[in-house]
């Protein structure tokens, strides 16, 4: 490749790849409101079902290309039936997340059956190219684009001729209105999810083809980029999702022209968060205004938090400060350590999610960057790590919410889109900032903890400081739920506009609560950095923040003891019972599906 | 004349507030009867449970044969009832044409439902000049009109109104209850719900008055129009009538 119209091609090919999975997307978000991030993972189920066809069953490409899309649709419509339907009249956030806990569980399942290697899916149409003015065209490229334009006009016809479709356009602009026409809105839904997950089927088949690449994990930035695409075009817009999906590959490809193929990632969400903050109804939308959506994101069901007596948390604390006592194996000190990190990320993620009523998503990236904080401060700047850490917490704190602070006007599912989209361009300006953060390289011989010319580098001692400094954050932000601007936060989250009515300035609290939130991740971020010694851009995915959004909702939304019962349980639990470990992600999926559907509230119950 | 729609012993809740305490009442065929009622008196819940968009925790509702408690809305719909919602609900994005034909979206009689349409064209001359129009465009008493059009496609029985003259200026409140009674006319019961009891009473055959969740008061449309604490509670404002 080299020519412009090489880039040109190869980005409207991506862009029709995209188009796929965001048509679907954009589909279910306007009939049901809901993002829908299991889409992405049926678009892997796809890739799957289309190796095995091709490896075991031999089958040429248009039966398989069947197989894939009815294979598909049944799953998408088993998701829907199983995984969604019981939730109807559940808080609005509760589909999305349980979409996530399903997409882990079928991400997890794809690795489990075909082991986390990737594979190649190499394409069995013939390997000629044309010649276009200055650049080629392939057998395949001409069948991903005529897939995208059938698929496009079908669909079109299908909206506008048949009674299905037009039950699917009634639904989507008026819900019970349309039900109040006889329409029977649980078959839009099955339907709709049947043919958005054909689609994602397909478009994983054909995407593995291109590249001749499938891994279990490819459906997460498939996800993402259906989601950009959508948010470009108009979230629910289906002709808009098809224009953003084109303009998403073109932008892509040009960006990999001139920058290099590590920046791929880097535009689509810049993108994304352009978009969200200057048009966040998408670029077909008549003015720019807040998305109207008449929701808070809150996911805290009214109930009665559990109380548990002061003397039990005493209690506790003193019975955990006791453990290392006890002539225990260094493993389990390990385990309880980074559950001790991991509860400080939840205490944050908390009080962002559950006392805020900012679902956030991309809550790893500030761990992220309190590791990278603290690393170079103590190996560039020669900062003592006693120092360092806290440096790194208040590096987070003021970065995380400068980052955060022009998505401040978006509400409820907005807010979680633009969460995650920075949380994947924290980790991608980390990959690409070389000159700061050595960039894939990571950094490596991070000093261990220390105070003073003490070393700390043994398992008891960094047990000791992560809880006492957990402990210390709990307290504050105890401390903090119970004073004015507790209540202040919880107003903004129960009911935003209310709250801006009564004189609230919105993103005056919603800073002051990230940054709180930013410096206890920070801290956590900075202390596991010495820890590990050795960090880089992947050591905090999008997969640890959903691991706290689990925790965060296992323990209650909003209350910080749950936080810490909740973080406990998913990191420690899964090492005790060994060989359960890999199985990790599952365990959360199911968690996560169960919670929603069943214990809303969490253990400890929301505040 | 018989009973097309009979509400016994109704109790509805949202969640821990009561909105029906044991409300009962009956819609008889050929009629326009008329539910009165001020803020938060239970009217437009009332609608949503006979629609089935809520279910009431006790009591039982009956159109005809069929049992509504055992049926969904587009169960409901199918049955024969035609719902015209409180701020009409058109499908703002869709023609007015197609906002018609979502109206007979139960039926699947292509030929009565185009003669239907032409019908309904004729009885609502001002929707013929915007049918190609985006119903979100319309004004509101047009809106209105595609609303009750739209009602009428499904050929039902019995049509639920919540609220149709609401926000609508004079002018269209005079024409719209007209057309409910032309429609009436036509044979179709009509049950609705309105705030404004004066309006209301004109054109009804029979009332109820519910407060607080209760039937406080039921009776002819004209004798009710008379009745003092109508008018001390609707009509008169302020003073209460001498005892």
């Amino acid at each position: 490749m080299g020519s412009w119209l090489d880039y040109t091609i190869n980005g409207l090919i991506i862009g029709n790849i995209y188009a796929l999975v965001a048509v679907g997307l954009a589909l279910i978000f306007g009939v049901s409101n809901l993002i829908n991030f299991a889409q992405g993972s049926v678009y892997a189920v796809g890739a799957y079902i289309g190796w095995t066809c091709f490896t075991y069953l031999h089958t040429p490409l248009a039966v398989t290309a069947l197989i894939v899309v009815v294979a598909c649709a049944g799953l998408g419509v088993a998701i829907e039936r199983i995984g969604l339907r019981p939730l109807a009249g559940a808080a609005r956030i509760a589909p999305l997340l349980a979409t996530i806990g399903i997409s882990l569980v079928l991400d997890q399942l794809l690795q489990i059956v075909f082991t986390p290697d990737p594979r190649a899916l190499t394409s069995p149409l013939p390997n000629w190219r044309i010649s276009v003015g200055g650049g080629t065209i392939g057998a395949l490229d001409l069948l991903i684009a005529a897939t995208g334009i059938v698929s496009a006009a079908v669909l079109y016809g299908f909206l506008r001729f048949t009674k299905l479709g037009w039950a699917v356009r009634a639904t989507a602009q008026d819900r019970d209105a349309a039900r109040q026409m006889g329409v029977n809105t649980d078959a839009v839904n099955m339907t709709v999810f049947a043919i958005a997950s054909a689609l994602g089927g397909l478009s994983g088949l054909l995407v593995g083809m291109y590249f001749n690449h499938i891994d279990p994990a490819m459906g997460f930035q498939a996800t993402l980029k259906g989601v950009v695409a959508q948010v470009i075009g108009g979230m629910g817009n289906v002709p808009g999702a098809i224009f953003g999906s084109l303009l998403l590959g073109l932008t892509e490809s040009y960006g990999v022209a001139i920058f290099g193929s590590s920046y791929r990632n880097l535009f689509s969400f810049a993108l994304l968060l352009l978009i969200l903050v200057l048009r966040p109804n998408g670029l077909f939308a008549s003015a720019r205004s807040t998305p109207p959506e008449p929701m808070t994101g809150s996911f805290v069901t009214p109930n009665r938090p559990v109380r548990v007596p002061r003397w039990a948390i005493v209690a506790a604390v003193v019975i955990a400060a006791a453990v290392p006592l006890i002539p225990a194996i260094p493993y389990v000190l390990q385990v309880l350590t980074n559950a001790w990190l991991f509860a400080m990320l939840a205490i944050s993620l908390t009080l962002v999610a559950g006392t805020l009523g900012q679902i956030s998503l991309g809550h790893a990236s500030l761990l992220l960057i309190g590791a990278y904080a603290s690393a170079l401060f103590a190996l560039d700047s020669h900062w003592p790590v006693w120092a360092s850490i806290p440096a790194a917490g208040i590096v987070t704190a003021l970065l995380g919410t400068a980052l955060i602070a022009p998505s401040f006007r978006l509400r409820s599912h907005y807010v979680s889109i633009a969460t995650l989209g920075i949380g994947e361009i924290v980790g991608l300006v980390i990959l690409n900032w070389e000159s700061l953060t050595r960039g894939p390289m990571g950094v490596t011989n991070i000093p261990p903890l220390q105070v003073g010319n003490i070393e700390l580098d043994n398992p008891r001692a960094a047990y000791w400081i992560t809880l006492g400094i957990l402990v210390l954050l709990a307290m504050m932000q105890t401390r903090l739920l119970r004073s004015h601007l507790g209540r202040i936060f919880r107003a903004i989250r129960d009911d935003d506009v209310a709250a801006r009515a009564h004189g609230i300035s919105l993103g005056r609290y919603k800073a002051i609560a990230f940054a709180f939130g930013g410096f206890a991740a920070g801290i956590s971020g900075g202390i596991a950095a010495h820890q590990y010694s050795y960090i880089n851009n992947e050591t905090f995915t999008s997969t640890v923040s959903i691991s706290a959004l689990t925790m965060v909702i296992l323990g209650g939304m909003g209350n910080v003891l749950g936080a810490i019962l909740g973080a406990v349980a998913l990191t420690a639990l899964p090492e005790m019972f060994r060989g359960t470990a890999e199985y990790r992600m599952l365990i959360y999926g199911v968690a996560l599906l169960l919670l929603v559907r069943f214990r809303p509230q969490g253990i400890l119950g929301t505040t | 004349m018989t009973a097309l729609l009979v509400l016994k012993g109704i109790d509805t809740f949202y969640g821990p507030v009561q909105v029906h305490f044991g409300l009962g009442m009956e819609v008889r065929q050929g009629q326009i009867v008329c539910l009165l009622g001020g803020n938060a008196s239970g009217k437009s819940t009332t609608m949503k449970i006979i629609l089935g968009l809520l279910r009431p925790r006790a009591g039982s509702i009956f159109f005809e044969a069929h049992d509504l408690a055992a049926l969904s809305t587009p169960q409901i719909i199918r049955a024969g009832i035609g719902s015209v919602p409180e701020a009409r609900r058109l499908f703002s994005a869709m023609t007015v044409r197609e906002n018609l034909l979502m109206g007979a979206f139960a039926r699947s009689d292509r030929a009565e439902i185009a003669r239907d349409l032409e019908r309904m064209l004729e009885l609502f001359p001002r929707v013929r000049q915007r049918l190609t129009s985006r119903a979100g465009t319309l004004s509101g008493g047009e809106q209105q009109m595609v609303a009750m059009a739209r009602a009428l496609m499904g050929r039902p029985k019995l049509i639920c109104m919540d609220e149709p003259t609401m926000g609508l200026s004079p002018l269209f409140v005079d024409r719209v209850l007209e057309l409910i009674q032309a429609v009436n006319k036509e044979g179709v019961t009509i049950f609705m719900v309105e705030q404004n009891a004066s309006l209301a009473l004109a054109i009804a055959h029979y009332a109820y008055v519910l407060q607080a969740g209760r039937i406080i008061l039921q009776g002819e449309a004209k004798d009710l129009a008379r009745d003092p604490r109508i008018r001390a509670a609707y009509l008169g404002g302020e003073t209460e009538p001498a005892a």
